[in-house]
Formats: C-alpha cells, structure tokens, sequence
C-alpha cells in the first residue's frame, strides 16, 4: 500500500522548527517554575549531566546492539531460502514492541538483578524490531527489475546486496534506525526505576516531590534528545542516501 | 466484516462504561479513603486501619503507593480523609522546622506539629510508639574492616577515601531537609554525585544486599535490615527527628465520624518499633500478603 | 514463594487489577476513537492541515509517557486531579491519538481513486462517498491503527500505577519497592499477557475486516 510522503523538505524542516520553537518556549515557561534556578546550581547542573550521560550510555550500547541484530536479521529473512520464516521472525522480535516496556524492564530485572545491564538489554529487545522489520521491508521494495538487471551484470549475490540492495533500501532503514531511537530515548527513562540511573531519575522524583522544575529538567532533555536524534539522522539520511534513490523512494 | 465490527465497538463500549469503574468512591454514609505511601509500612498502617473500622461498618477506600508529598497534598485537597504521617517528617518537610531540642522529643514534636496544623483543619490523632527513622546502612563485614559504627565514621571514611564508597538512596532522602544532602552538611563530609546511586523506593535494600553499593539509606523498621544482615549506623549527632508515625485525619472527616480516634487508639497503644519490624517482615521477606500480615497481627493481638 | 503460589494466593487481586487496566485502555480508546477518527477523516480535506495535525501527534509521542504524566500533574492537581486516574486517561487519550488519526487518513486518502470516481460517476454526494465508499474501504487500516493504539496504550498504562491509577503496573511497582520477585513477575507476566492477547485478537479482527479483494 502506498505511504504518503509528507510534503517537501522543506515543509519537513518547517514542522521541525516549530517543534523547536515549541520546545524553546516550553523552556521559558520552565523558567518560571523555577527550573532555571535549579540548573544555576552547579551541583545540580552536574548532576543533570552526569544523569543525561548515564542516559546517552543505555541508549548508545543497546542501539549498537539492536543495530547489529536488526540488520543482521532483516537481511538474512530478507533471503529467497529463509523468506519464509519472515512472518514468525519478525513476530518474535515484535513481542519485544507488544510487551509493555515496563514489563520487559521487569522482567530483565528479574534475570540480571538491578543497573544498567537488564536496562540495555530491554531496551536492546525494544529497539531491534523496527530495524530488523525497515530492513526487511526495504530490501523486499527494491524492485527486481534492478535486482535482474545486476544479475545480469554478472554480480555475486554478495555484490548485489552490498551494491544494490542495501542501498536502494537505506531510505527505509534509516528511517527504521530512527523509529527505534526515538523510543529508545523516551523508555531509557524508566530505567531508573530498575537502578539504570538516567534522566529518568529526575522525571520520577519530580513526580514524587511534586517539584515541577525536577521534572522538566528530567523530560526537557529527554524529549530535545529524542527530537534530536531524529533530527540527525533525517540530515544523515540526505547525506548518504544517493539522490536518485531518494528521488524515487 | 460488519458483525466483527459491532462485537469490537461493543467489547470497547463495554469495558470503557459496564461496572462502576473501580475506584472512584461512590459518596456513601460511612465511607473513608485511607491514603498511604510506597514502602510496606505505609500499606500496612491503612490496611490495618481499615480492618479496624470495617468491623465497625464503616466502608474503606485505600489510595497507598504515593509519596510523601503527593500524600499531603492529597489530604490537604480533600482526595484522601486520612493517611499516617510520621512526626519529623511533617516537622521537618512540611512545616520546614530545625530545631534539634524539639525534633528528638517525641512529645515535644507531636504537640508541635499538631497544633500547627489544626489550624490547617488537619488533625493529628494518638501517635504510635515506633519511630520509623532513616537510617544509614552497611553490610555487616564492610562496617567491620572499616571501623565504621557511626555516622561520623562514615563521613570520617568517605574524606579520606574519596570515592571507595558508593551510597544507595531514595531520592525523597536526597531532596528532604532531613536528607542526605542536610546531613552531609551537619555531619562535615561529601560524596560526590558520582558515588551517591538514586533509585527508586525500596531498591537500595536490594542494591546493598547486592553489593551493587557500599551503603544505603533504610528505613529503621524495615524488616529486610535483619534480613539481609545489615548493619545500622548510629546517628551520633541527633540528626534525624523522632518519626513516629498517627494518623492525620480532615477536620470535616473527624467531626462527621468522631469515633474514628477511639477506632484506631489500640494501633496507638501497641505497635512499637519490634512489632512493627516483624509485621514488616513477614510482608517482605515471608512475602505474606498485607492484608493476611494485618489480619494474623490483629488477632494476635486480640484486636479482631 | 514462585510465581504460580504468589499468583493462587493474590487472584482476586490480580483479577482486580486486570479490570482496573483494562478499564482505562477501554475508556481511552473510545475516547481516542471517537475524536480521532472524526479528525482523520476531516484532515483529508486540507493537506496542510494534515501535516500539522499529525506532526503534533508525533510530537506528543516523543515525550516519554512518565514526563507526561508527570507534566498534568501540577496542572490537574488545582482540580483535585492530579493523581489517579484522570490524569492517566487524559495521557492513554493523547498517545493512541496518533496511531488513529494517522492511520485514518492514509487509509482514506488510499481508497481506490478508481472507486471514488465510480461513486462520482453514479452521483453521490460528499457525504455519501464517505460513507458507502471511502469508509468502509478504509475500515481494515482504521483497524491496523486502533490495534498499534491499543497495545501501546496497555503498555502506558502499566507506567500509569506510579501516579496512582491503579492496574497491572502496581504489582510491578509494589513488588520493586518490596524486593517481592514473585509479585514483579506477576505483573509483568500478567500484563504481556494481555498485551499479546489483545494484540492477536486485533490482528484477527484486521483479518476479518479485510475485504477479500484488498488482502495482500
């Protein structure tokens, strides 16, 4: 079925900086409410940081990892021999999506006690999905007509993966990689509840002393990051995706 | 496709209006909402207050599992009729006070914060015995090589090695006037943020037993302490205030059903810090339910 | 204590807590419903609007649902609400928006232009081609939106007991603070449980609801 494009980049970018605005003006309504005052604090201020750079660390091994899997996975059920397996594949991967995050949280807590371990791998279960799935639909899309006119050619089945597959897919995956960043980022914040640290603890402890300005100095972050990550690798995928792809995808 | 349809539609319909969603207190006579916070002492105390009155037919809501703020906050909107506030903390939090003659006084700081207030329409029914105060904790061993007994060890400690101990804490301690952050000041030391691991209510427990920290915050009638083979520190200068917990009822609730007080007075008269420690226990680390711990500690006591 | 004696000792509990859940996920998705497939619909007039529309959908999904949680309650807590389970409702409402919204318009804007134009051409009204043509027609990817709808917001709603609403995430909660393993497995079993139930018997409906001509 045909996805609709969004418009032009530019009508893109143009929604993307109002979000920012958005946010910039969210960041001055936080003012008031004291958050301002609280990052004046240098010992807070270091603490935020530390906090954001325990976040970076879950989100940055667990989407290795997940990169890793849901490459490796997309392309080999991408195969003619294993194209069958598909269906049950990505059923599999995407339980990690069905079940709430909390409870993969729970659960890895479960089996690897508390910190940073069974935080990486839920979120590591929760990000392969859309990787593996973009990947698989991406290289299914390319149309064999390219695909026969390589053969053809004479490249390897290796050569024409590399060559030809891969990239024509990069649009979709990319747009995979980001999916699943952006909910990286958002369910990094409950590992804080397993002992993972991250900005999760100021959300949580905003909540439970009631201090608003804890609160946004935990999901400000979280949600600028989150945008951009999303932000970046849009400006990645322009980058490294050839033109004509882009043009035609 | 149609039929699908409506059984979809109508299981959504169904589910989103059928019963009287749970929860929302219907506005019956006789009717309270015990409210409580997110550590087994504080399911406890509702649950067993509830027993209490339903003997006496009176329906009970419980809203537990919120924080200390979120509980006063939703007492003094009227959301809850009653929660068990401990003294220091109403002291020291809600009323922002410091003073160290009145804080160690159990009776001194009751009558302090229940004058103050009833002029809030809040009030302060007969405290409890036990004195549920913050602790510092280490694993036995580690206290024992490093020669640490009081808080003041601890500090000395943490000066002169830098970074050798990590600290689990609950981040309502960390924020409190009568919290990490205040008692490193008092006692003259300071960790780094590096070393001080937040984490959610009940995981320092956890994290200690672990060895994932070097010390913890606790609750001094937790009965994971004993558990777990813990060691508490001793707080040599009086830092913490005396926490015993009594029920902090509404004005408007108590002038509707003032047989509350007497109600609830036997919990008043027996349960100290051993009693409570066993309860405590037996919920988390016999894993008994709260509602089968209260019951057996009601009859035990010849309260049911 | 394992699981299954945990889980024989705390039925009714867990049967409780269930009801509780799965109330606010029933009463978010009609809500979410009954606003967002209107507003799918209406946004395939205006395709500028459409992209506001969903670009601030989009936004409200990268908030982390805790944050948003978090963010309602100091302005709800002046209505007495900022705990429980309006605070909870509002938030699974705003989330399954977006699946919704979305997934209407693309399934409308999808229908088969040969078959809009054959409405055309027999002389239907607006309204009419709504209707007998462009819905039905995009009822099976409405259905695919409201599944990714409801399985997210069962998941949200699980975070939802750290603001005291209540459901299956309470014995996850309890069970942490408590070092009580039994009763963290519990929850998180009970609640993947039905997040994969409710999952499969939405894909089932998706199937029932494809007309034989469109499936793949």
């Amino acid at each position: 079925m045909k996805e609709e494009a969004f418009g032009s980049p530019a009508a893109a970018t143009g929604i993307r900086f109002l979000l920012l605005a958005a946010v910039f003006i969210a960041g001055i309504a936080a003012e008031r409410i004291g958050l301002v005052e609280y990052l004046s604090d240098p010992w807070e201020r270091e603490y935020v940081l530390f906090l954001a750079g325990q976040h970076l660390y879950l989100v940055a091994v667990s989407m290795a990892m997940a990169l890793v899997t849901g490459l490796a996975t997309g392309i080999v059920v991408s195969r003619k021999r294993f194209r069958k397996f598909a269906g049950v594949v990505m059923y599999v991967i995407g339980l990690g999506q069905t079940i709430p995050s909390l409870a993969v949280l729970a659960l890895t807590m479960s089996f690897l006690g508390i910190g940073s371990k069974p935080a990486i791998l839920a979120l590591y279960i929760y990000s392969t999905l859309p990787i593996a799935r973009n990947t698989l639909a991406g290289i299914l899309s390319v149309s064999p007509a390219i695909i026969d006119a390589a053969r053809g050619v004479g490249m390897s089945p290796a050569r024409i993966l590399l060559e030809v597959e891969i990239p024509n897919a990069l649009n979709v995956i990319l747009t995979g990689i980001r999916i699943a960043l952006v909910i990286n980022i958002g369910t990094a914040a409950l590992g804080y509840l397993i002992g993972a640290g991250g900005l999760g603890d100021l959300v949580f402890t905003g909540i439970n002393l009631m201090r608003t300005e804890l609160l946004l100095a935990g999901a400000l972050p979280i949600t600028i990051l989150a945008l951009a990550g999303d932000y970046l690798l849009e400006l990645l995928s322009l980058l490294i995706v050839p033109k004509g792809i882009r043009m035609a995808g | 496709m149609k039929k699908a349809l409506n059984v979809f539609l109508a299981a959504v319909v169904f589910l989103a209006a059928g019963l009287i969603p749970p929860g929302i207190a219907v506005a019956e006579d006789k009717t309270i909402t015990i409210g409580g916070k997110n550590f087994t002492e504080q399911y406890l105390l509702p649950e067993l207050a509830r027993l209490l009155l339903e003997k006496e037919g009176f329906k009970v809501n419980l809203r537990t599992g919120v924080s200390t703020v979120i509980a006063r906050q939703s007492l003094e909107a009227g959301q809850i009729d009653m929660y068990y506030e401990y003294t220091g903390t109403a002291y020291t939090v809600f009323h922002k006070q410091d003073d160290a003659e009145i804080m160690i006084s159990p009776e001194k700081v009751y009558r302090w914060v229940r004058d103050k207030d009833a002029k809030k329409n809040l009030v302060w029914l007969d405290p409890l015995p036990l004195d549920n105060t913050y602790t510092i904790m280490m694993r036995r061993a580690d206290a024992a090589k490093a020669k640490i007994r009081t808080i003041s060890d601890f500090g000395q400690y943490v000066e002169k090695n830098p970074g050798k101990l990590t600290f689990a804490l609950e981040s309502e301690f960390w924020e409190r006037p009568d919290g990490f952050k205040r008692l490193m000041v008092v006692y003259g030391f300071r960790m780094s943020p590096a070393d001080v691991k937040r984490m959610d209510m009940g995981l320092t427990y956890l994290a200690l037993k672990e060895g994932q920290v070097g010390s913890a915050m606790g609750f001094a009638t937790d009965g994971r302490i004993q558990a777990f083979n813990l060691l508490t520190l001793e707080d040599n200068k009086s830092f913490f205030p005396v926490y015993n917990p009594a029920p902090v009822v509404t004005r408007k609730t108590l002038e509707k059903y003032p047989e509350i007080a007497d109600i609830l007075k036997p919990l008043s008269e027996k349960l100290d810090n051993e009693a409570m420690r066993i309860l405590n226990a037996s919920v988390d680390v016999e894993h008994m339910s709260v509602s089968a711990a209260a019951e057996k500690w009601l009859k035990d006591a010849g309260l049911r | 204590m394992n699981l299954f004696v945990f889980l024989q000792e705390n039925y009714s509990t867990a049967m409780y807590l269930t009801w509780e859940h799965l109330w606010m996920v029933g009463l978010s998705l009609l809500i979410a419903i009954c606003t967002g497939v209107p507003t799918g619909i209406f946004i395939t007039r205006n395709k500028q609007l459409a992209q506001k529309v969903i670009g601030g959908a989009n936004v409200i999904m990268t908030v982390p649902s805790i944050a948003l949680f978090g963010l309602m309650l100091p302005i709800l807590a002046v209505f007495g609400h900022g705990l429980g389970k309006v605070p909870a409702i509002i938030a699974l409402v705003l989330y399954a928006e977006l699946p919704i919204v979305r997934n209407t318009y693309v399934a409308i804007k999808n229908v088969d232009p040969a078959l809009v134009d054959a409405g055309k051409g027999m002389g239907m009204s607006k309204w009419q081609l709504l209707r007998e043509v462009e819905i039905p027609m995009a009822v099976p990817v409405i259905i695919a939106g409201l599944r990714t709808a409801v399985v997210m917001i069962i998941g949200i709603a699980a975070i939802a007991a750290y603001v005291g609403a209540g459901g299956l995430g309470v014995f996850i909660q309890q069970g942490i603070a408590r070092s009580h393993e039994s009763m963290v497995l519990a929850g998180a079993l009970c609640v993947s449980l039905l997040a994969v139930v409710v999952d499969l018997a939405m894909g089932f409906l998706e199937k029932r609801v494809t007309p034989r001509g469109m499936k793949p």
